[in-house]
Protein backbone atom coordinates (compact mmCIF):
# COMPACT_ATOMS: atom_id res chain seq x y z
CA UNK A 1 0.00 0.00 0.00
CA UNK A 2 1.29 3.08 -0.93
CA UNK A 3 1.38 5.99 2.14
CA UNK A 4 1.11 9.52 0.52
CA UNK A 5 1.16 10.92 4.23
CA UNK A 6 4.44 9.65 4.92
CA UNK A 7 7.97 10.45 3.73
CA UNK A 8 11.00 8.83 4.71
CA UNK A 9 13.80 11.55 5.39
CA UNK A 10 16.84 10.50 2.75
CA UNK A 11 19.58 11.42 5.51
CA UNK A 12 19.03 9.64 8.38
CA UNK A 13 15.82 7.02 7.36
CA UNK A 14 13.79 8.33 10.01
CA UNK A 15 9.64 8.51 9.11
CA UNK A 16 8.18 12.10 8.67
CA UNK A 17 4.62 12.96 8.32
CA UNK A 18 3.83 14.81 5.04
CA UNK A 19 2.15 18.04 6.31
CA UNK A 20 0.76 20.81 3.52
CA UNK A 21 3.14 23.94 2.87
CA UNK A 22 2.19 27.27 2.44
CA UNK A 23 4.08 29.37 -0.65
CA UNK A 24 7.90 29.66 0.01
CA UNK A 25 8.25 26.78 2.44
CA UNK A 26 10.04 23.90 3.14
CA UNK A 27 9.67 20.89 4.94
CA UNK A 28 12.25 19.82 7.28
CA UNK A 29 13.59 16.15 8.83
CA UNK A 30 12.21 16.60 12.63
CA UNK A 31 14.92 13.73 13.46
CA UNK A 32 17.96 15.52 11.74
CA UNK A 33 17.06 18.86 10.12
CA UNK A 34 17.63 18.14 6.24
CA UNK A 35 15.29 19.34 3.42
CA UNK A 36 12.26 17.01 2.67
CA UNK A 37 10.52 19.26 -0.18
CA UNK A 38 9.77 22.51 -0.60
CA UNK A 39 6.38 24.13 -1.62
CA UNK A 40 5.90 23.38 -5.21
CA UNK A 41 3.44 25.90 -6.45
CA UNK A 42 3.78 26.10 -9.93
CA UNK A 43 7.36 23.62 -10.31
CA UNK A 44 6.50 22.41 -13.60
CA UNK A 45 6.45 25.96 -15.07
CA UNK A 46 9.94 26.89 -13.49
CA UNK A 47 10.76 23.64 -15.25
CA UNK A 48 9.27 24.17 -18.83
CA UNK A 49 10.93 27.65 -18.94
CA UNK A 50 14.45 26.59 -17.28
CA UNK A 51 15.06 23.29 -19.07
CA UNK A 52 14.75 25.07 -22.69
CA UNK A 53 16.98 28.04 -21.40
CA UNK A 54 19.25 24.71 -20.47
CA UNK A 55 18.61 23.26 -23.89
CA UNK A 56 19.91 26.74 -25.81
CA UNK A 57 22.76 26.84 -23.53
CA UNK A 58 23.70 23.49 -23.60
CA UNK A 59 23.75 23.73 -27.95
CA UNK A 60 25.70 26.91 -27.21
CA UNK A 61 28.37 25.02 -25.01
CA UNK A 62 28.73 22.80 -27.97
CA UNK A 63 29.09 24.46 -31.13
CA UNK A 64 31.56 27.38 -29.22
CA UNK A 65 35.01 26.61 -28.40
CA UNK A 66 35.14 26.71 -24.56
CA UNK A 67 38.34 28.25 -24.52
CA UNK A 68 40.68 29.18 -26.63
CA UNK A 69 45.12 29.59 -26.12
CA UNK A 70 47.98 31.12 -27.63
CA UNK A 71 51.17 30.03 -27.25
CA UNK A 72 54.04 32.05 -29.01
CA UNK A 73 52.09 32.24 -31.90
CA UNK A 74 50.64 29.20 -32.00
CA UNK A 75 47.15 29.21 -31.31
CA UNK A 76 44.58 26.29 -29.88
CA UNK A 77 41.02 25.54 -28.86
CA UNK A 78 38.87 23.68 -27.21
CA UNK A 79 35.27 22.58 -28.05
CA UNK A 80 33.80 19.48 -26.45
CA UNK A 81 32.87 17.30 -29.20
CA UNK A 82 36.68 18.19 -30.95
CA UNK A 83 37.92 17.15 -27.85
CA UNK A 84 36.42 13.96 -27.69
CA UNK A 85 36.81 12.91 -31.52
CA UNK A 86 40.58 14.01 -30.28
CA UNK A 87 40.55 11.32 -27.59
CA UNK A 88 39.14 8.56 -29.98
CA UNK A 89 41.56 9.31 -33.08
CA UNK A 90 44.46 9.10 -30.15
CA UNK A 91 43.09 5.46 -29.48
CA UNK A 92 41.43 5.85 -26.36
CA UNK A 93 38.06 3.87 -26.78
CA UNK A 94 37.17 3.67 -23.28
CA UNK A 95 37.18 7.56 -21.74
CA UNK A 96 36.47 8.96 -25.22
CA UNK A 97 32.86 6.90 -25.16
CA UNK A 98 32.42 7.54 -21.45
CA UNK A 99 33.38 11.42 -21.89
CA UNK A 100 30.47 11.68 -24.78
CA UNK A 101 28.00 9.96 -22.63
CA UNK A 102 28.65 11.92 -19.43
CA UNK A 103 29.57 15.10 -21.24
CA UNK A 104 26.76 15.35 -23.67
CA UNK A 105 24.64 12.63 -24.09
CA UNK A 106 23.12 12.60 -20.76
CA UNK A 107 23.48 16.18 -19.93
CA UNK A 108 20.97 16.86 -23.10
CA UNK A 109 18.82 13.75 -21.91
CA UNK A 110 18.15 14.97 -18.27
CA UNK A 111 17.06 18.60 -19.63
CA UNK A 112 14.89 16.96 -22.57
CA UNK A 113 13.54 14.53 -20.58
CA UNK A 114 12.88 17.34 -17.68
CA UNK A 115 11.37 19.86 -20.72
CA UNK A 116 9.17 17.15 -22.03
CA UNK A 117 7.71 16.17 -19.10
CA UNK A 118 7.02 19.59 -18.27
CA UNK A 119 5.21 20.21 -21.51
CA UNK A 120 3.55 16.89 -21.12
CA UNK A 121 2.36 17.60 -17.34
CA UNK A 122 1.26 21.65 -18.13
CA UNK A 123 -0.73 20.45 -21.25
CA UNK A 124 -2.00 17.90 -19.01
CA UNK A 125 -1.70 14.48 -21.76
CA UNK A 126 0.31 11.46 -22.07
CA UNK A 127 -0.09 10.08 -18.87
CA UNK A 128 2.38 7.52 -18.91
CA UNK A 129 4.84 8.81 -21.22
CA UNK A 130 5.37 11.43 -18.64
CA UNK A 131 5.84 8.52 -16.16
CA UNK A 132 8.62 7.30 -18.36
CA UNK A 133 10.51 10.57 -18.23
CA UNK A 134 10.71 10.87 -14.50
CA UNK A 135 11.54 7.28 -14.73
CA UNK A 136 14.46 8.59 -16.82
CA UNK A 137 15.16 11.77 -14.75
CA UNK A 138 15.67 9.77 -12.33
CA UNK A 139 18.47 7.21 -13.04
CA UNK A 140 20.21 9.79 -15.30
CA UNK A 141 20.44 12.44 -13.23
CA UNK A 142 23.49 11.46 -11.12
CA UNK A 143 25.35 10.59 -14.35
CA UNK A 144 25.60 14.01 -16.32
CA UNK A 145 28.80 15.69 -15.40
CA UNK A 146 29.01 19.05 -16.56
CA UNK A 147 29.63 20.64 -13.45
CA UNK A 148 33.05 18.92 -12.95
CA UNK A 149 33.97 19.20 -16.90
CA UNK A 150 33.68 23.19 -15.93
CA UNK A 151 36.05 22.53 -12.89
CA UNK A 152 38.50 20.57 -14.80
CA UNK A 153 38.60 23.26 -18.08
CA UNK A 154 39.74 25.54 -14.45
CA UNK A 155 42.21 23.54 -13.22
CA UNK A 156 43.69 22.90 -16.95
CA UNK A 157 43.62 26.79 -17.16
CA UNK A 158 45.83 27.12 -14.01
CA UNK A 159 48.05 24.54 -15.44
CA UNK A 160 49.10 26.28 -18.54
CA UNK A 161 48.33 30.30 -17.20
CA UNK A 162 52.19 30.61 -17.60
CA UNK A 163 52.96 29.93 -20.64
CA UNK A 164 49.65 30.71 -23.04
CA UNK A 165 47.43 33.82 -23.76
CA UNK A 166 43.83 32.34 -22.40
CA UNK A 167 40.39 33.61 -24.38
CA UNK A 168 37.50 32.72 -22.71
CA UNK A 169 34.77 31.34 -25.43
CA UNK A 170 30.63 31.77 -26.03
CA UNK A 171 30.68 27.94 -24.81
CA UNK A 172 32.72 28.67 -21.62
CA UNK A 173 30.00 31.13 -20.21
CA UNK A 174 26.96 28.95 -21.83
CA UNK A 175 28.64 25.93 -19.63
CA UNK A 176 28.90 27.83 -16.41
CA UNK A 177 25.25 29.48 -17.01
CA UNK A 178 24.08 25.23 -17.56
CA UNK A 179 25.29 24.38 -14.90
CA UNK A 180 23.66 26.94 -12.34
CA UNK A 181 20.51 25.97 -13.97
CA UNK A 182 21.28 22.48 -13.46
CA UNK A 183 21.84 22.91 -9.82
CA UNK A 184 19.26 24.82 -9.00
CA UNK A 185 16.90 22.72 -11.24
CA UNK A 186 18.11 18.84 -10.83
CA UNK A 187 20.40 18.79 -7.45
CA UNK A 188 18.60 21.18 -5.21
CA UNK A 189 15.07 19.31 -6.54
CA UNK A 190 14.66 16.27 -4.79
CA UNK A 191 13.14 13.97 -7.46
CA UNK A 192 9.83 13.16 -4.94
CA UNK A 193 8.63 16.44 -5.81
CA UNK A 194 8.71 15.98 -9.47
CA UNK A 195 6.67 13.03 -8.78
CA UNK A 196 4.38 14.96 -6.83
CA UNK A 197 3.75 17.14 -9.49
CA UNK A 198 3.28 14.43 -11.58
CA UNK A 199 0.11 12.92 -8.93
CA UNK A 200 -1.14 16.37 -8.70
CA UNK A 201 -1.31 17.76 -12.47
CA UNK A 202 -2.90 14.21 -13.56
CA UNK A 203 -5.05 13.68 -10.45
CA UNK A 204 -4.04 10.09 -9.87
CA UNK A 205 -5.11 8.02 -7.44
CA UNK B 1 7.22 -2.59 6.51
CA UNK B 2 7.39 0.71 5.02
CA UNK B 3 9.91 0.77 1.61
CA UNK B 4 10.81 4.12 0.31
CA UNK B 5 10.91 3.53 -3.91
CA UNK B 6 14.36 3.66 -4.82
CA UNK B 7 12.97 5.30 -8.43
CA UNK B 8 10.13 7.86 -7.41
CA UNK B 9 10.61 7.90 -3.37
CA UNK B 10 7.20 7.63 -2.31
CA UNK B 11 6.75 5.52 0.85
CA UNK B 12 5.06 2.33 0.83
CA UNK B 13 3.67 -0.35 3.08
CA UNK B 14 4.08 -3.94 3.26
CA UNK B 15 4.76 -4.08 -0.59
CA UNK B 16 7.55 -4.63 -2.87
CA UNK B 17 6.15 -3.05 -6.01
CA UNK B 18 5.66 0.86 -5.98
CA UNK B 19 2.05 2.01 -5.86
CA UNK B 20 3.17 5.02 -7.31
CA UNK B 21 5.92 4.08 -10.15
CA UNK B 22 4.62 0.31 -10.55
CA UNK B 23 8.72 -1.06 -10.14
CA UNK B 24 9.70 -3.35 -8.16
CA UNK B 25 11.44 -2.10 -4.46
CA UNK B 26 12.03 -5.17 -2.42
CA UNK B 27 15.15 -5.10 -0.57
CA UNK B 28 17.80 -7.65 -2.02
CA UNK B 29 19.99 -6.81 0.56
CA UNK B 30 22.74 -9.98 -0.18
CA UNK B 31 22.64 -9.12 -3.93
CA UNK B 32 23.25 -5.74 -3.05
CA UNK B 33 26.54 -6.24 -1.02
CA UNK B 34 27.64 -9.21 -3.92
CA UNK B 35 27.28 -6.49 -6.37
CA UNK B 36 29.09 -3.73 -4.39
CA UNK B 37 31.96 -5.75 -3.42
CA UNK B 38 32.59 -7.21 -7.17
CA UNK B 39 32.33 -3.77 -8.21
CA UNK B 40 34.80 -2.60 -5.84
CA UNK B 41 37.43 -5.30 -6.19
CA UNK B 42 37.51 -4.45 -9.82
CA UNK B 43 37.76 -1.06 -8.98
CA UNK B 44 41.00 -2.00 -6.47
CA UNK B 45 42.53 -3.82 -9.37
CA UNK B 46 42.24 -0.62 -11.69
CA UNK B 47 43.80 1.32 -9.26
CA UNK B 48 47.18 -0.31 -10.05
CA UNK B 49 47.77 0.65 -13.50
CA UNK B 50 46.45 3.95 -13.16
CA UNK B 51 48.96 5.02 -10.81
CA UNK B 52 52.39 2.95 -12.60
CA UNK B 53 51.59 4.54 -16.02
CA UNK B 54 51.76 8.00 -16.74
CA UNK B 55 48.51 9.51 -17.32
CA UNK B 56 49.99 12.53 -19.96
CA UNK B 57 52.45 12.72 -21.91
CA UNK B 58 54.46 15.21 -23.33
CA UNK B 59 56.18 15.04 -26.83
CA UNK B 60 58.87 17.86 -27.56
CA UNK B 61 60.12 17.81 -30.69
CA UNK B 62 60.58 13.91 -31.07
CA UNK B 63 61.56 13.69 -27.29
CA UNK B 64 58.55 11.99 -25.18
CA UNK B 65 57.84 12.26 -21.59
CA UNK B 66 55.41 10.69 -19.54
CA UNK B 67 53.86 11.99 -16.58
CA UNK B 68 51.66 9.46 -14.15
CA UNK B 69 49.07 11.34 -11.77
CA UNK B 70 51.48 11.00 -8.31
CA UNK B 71 54.50 13.21 -10.30
CA UNK B 72 51.66 15.16 -11.85
CA UNK B 73 51.11 16.50 -8.26
CA UNK B 74 54.69 16.66 -7.27
CA UNK B 75 55.45 18.21 -10.17
CA UNK B 76 52.23 21.34 -9.45
CA UNK B 77 53.95 21.69 -5.89
CA UNK B 78 57.20 22.46 -7.13
CA UNK B 79 55.89 25.11 -9.30
CA UNK B 80 54.24 26.85 -6.27
CA UNK B 81 50.74 26.04 -7.45
CA UNK B 82 49.69 24.69 -3.87
CA UNK B 83 45.97 24.97 -4.03
CA UNK B 84 45.84 23.58 -7.51
CA UNK B 85 48.22 20.48 -6.01
CA UNK B 86 46.45 20.18 -3.19
CA UNK B 87 42.60 19.96 -5.47
CA UNK B 88 44.46 17.00 -7.80
CA UNK B 89 46.21 15.46 -4.41
CA UNK B 90 42.62 15.28 -2.42
CA UNK B 91 40.55 14.30 -6.08
CA UNK B 92 43.04 12.00 -7.37
CA UNK B 93 44.87 10.37 -4.46
CA UNK B 94 43.16 10.58 -1.49
CA UNK B 95 39.41 9.86 -2.47
CA UNK B 96 39.68 6.72 -4.41
CA UNK B 97 42.12 5.72 -0.98
CA UNK B 98 39.31 6.49 1.05
CA UNK B 99 36.45 5.36 -1.01
CA UNK B 100 38.10 2.12 -0.81
CA UNK B 101 38.55 1.97 2.61
CA UNK B 102 34.54 3.02 3.77
CA UNK B 103 33.20 0.83 1.04
CA UNK B 104 34.94 -2.36 2.42
CA UNK B 105 33.70 -1.11 5.72
CA UNK B 106 30.72 -0.78 5.04
CA UNK B 107 30.42 -4.06 3.67
CA UNK B 108 32.17 -5.59 6.01
CA UNK B 109 29.88 -4.28 8.59
CA UNK B 110 26.76 -4.61 6.68
CA UNK B 111 27.62 -8.47 5.75
CA UNK B 112 27.93 -8.73 9.75
CA UNK B 113 24.61 -7.00 10.20
CA UNK B 114 26.48 -5.02 12.69
CA UNK B 115 23.71 -3.19 14.54
CA UNK B 116 25.77 -0.28 15.65
CA UNK B 117 27.01 2.70 14.11
CA UNK B 118 23.94 3.29 11.98
CA UNK B 119 24.22 6.89 11.69
CA UNK B 120 27.65 6.63 10.55
CA UNK B 121 27.44 4.10 8.13
CA UNK B 122 24.60 6.57 6.08
CA UNK B 123 26.93 9.70 7.02
CA UNK B 124 29.52 7.87 5.09
CA UNK B 125 27.62 6.66 2.27
CA UNK B 126 26.31 10.08 1.62
CA UNK B 127 29.90 11.23 1.51
CA UNK B 128 31.27 8.69 -0.84
CA UNK B 129 28.02 9.20 -3.22
CA UNK B 130 29.07 12.58 -3.34
CA UNK B 131 32.52 13.08 -3.54
CA UNK B 132 33.06 9.58 -5.76
CA UNK B 133 32.09 11.52 -9.60
CA UNK B 134 35.05 14.38 -8.57
CA UNK B 135 37.99 12.21 -8.94
CA UNK B 136 37.06 12.40 -12.78
CA UNK B 137 38.62 16.18 -12.62
CA UNK B 138 41.88 14.11 -13.83
CA UNK B 139 40.59 12.60 -16.55
CA UNK B 140 38.90 15.52 -18.00
CA UNK B 141 41.81 18.25 -17.24
CA UNK B 142 43.50 15.45 -19.96
CA UNK B 143 40.75 15.54 -22.47
CA UNK B 144 41.34 19.38 -22.01
CA UNK B 145 44.69 19.42 -22.45
CA UNK B 146 45.22 16.92 -25.36
CA UNK B 147 42.42 18.64 -27.34
CA UNK B 148 44.29 22.56 -26.52
CA UNK B 149 47.82 21.75 -27.20
CA UNK B 150 48.92 20.06 -30.19
CA UNK B 151 51.02 21.71 -32.29
CA UNK B 152 53.76 20.82 -34.70
CA UNK B 153 57.09 20.54 -32.19
CA UNK B 154 54.83 20.64 -28.91
CA UNK B 155 51.72 18.13 -28.22
CA UNK B 156 50.38 16.73 -24.97
CA UNK B 157 49.32 12.97 -25.95
CA UNK B 158 47.09 11.14 -23.36
CA UNK B 159 49.06 8.13 -21.74
CA UNK B 160 47.72 4.64 -21.03
CA UNK B 161 47.12 5.35 -17.06
CA UNK B 162 44.06 7.69 -17.80
CA UNK B 163 42.16 4.38 -19.33
CA UNK B 164 42.10 2.59 -16.19
CA UNK B 165 41.97 5.69 -13.78
CA UNK B 166 38.57 6.07 -15.15
CA UNK B 167 37.44 2.89 -15.25
CA UNK B 168 38.59 3.02 -11.35
CA UNK B 169 36.61 5.83 -11.03
CA UNK B 170 33.85 4.44 -12.23
CA UNK B 171 33.66 1.14 -10.88
CA UNK B 172 33.49 2.79 -7.74
CA UNK B 173 30.86 4.86 -8.51
CA UNK B 174 29.40 1.72 -9.60
CA UNK B 175 29.99 -0.05 -6.40
CA UNK B 176 29.07 2.75 -3.89
CA UNK B 177 25.24 2.60 -6.19
CA UNK B 178 25.32 -0.79 -6.00
CA UNK B 179 24.80 -0.71 -2.02
CA UNK B 180 20.89 -0.04 -1.31
CA UNK B 181 21.73 3.22 0.97
CA UNK B 182 17.86 1.29 2.45
CA UNK B 183 19.54 -1.56 3.97
CA UNK B 184 22.44 1.19 5.87
CA UNK B 185 19.82 1.19 9.00
CA UNK B 186 17.98 -2.36 8.48
CA UNK B 187 18.22 -4.60 11.69
CA UNK B 188 18.75 -8.05 10.36
CA UNK B 189 20.00 -11.27 11.99
CA UNK B 190 23.30 -12.95 11.99
CA UNK B 191 23.87 -16.02 9.63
Amino acid sequence: MYRRDLIICDRCQSINKRLPLAAKEEARCAECGAMLYSSDVGLEYKILSWSLTALVLFVLANIYPVISIDIAGMSGSLTILEAISRLYDEGFLFVSFFALLVLVVFPFLLMSFLFAFSLFAVAGIEKEAAKTLLLGVSVIRRWSMLDIFFISVLVAMIKIYEYARIEFGVAFWALASFIVLEILLVRMVPVGQLWDVWERRYHAA
Amino acid sequence: MLLKCPYCEATNENSTRCGRCGLYIGLERTASLHKSLAYLIAAIIFYIPANIYPVLQTSKFAATHGSTIFEGVVQMWRSGDYPVAIIIFTASIFIPLAKFGVLLYLNYTLARCAPKNVRRRIFLYHLIELTGPWSLIDVFVVLILVALIHFQNIAIIPGIGVSSFALMVVLTILSANAIDPRILGEQCEKR
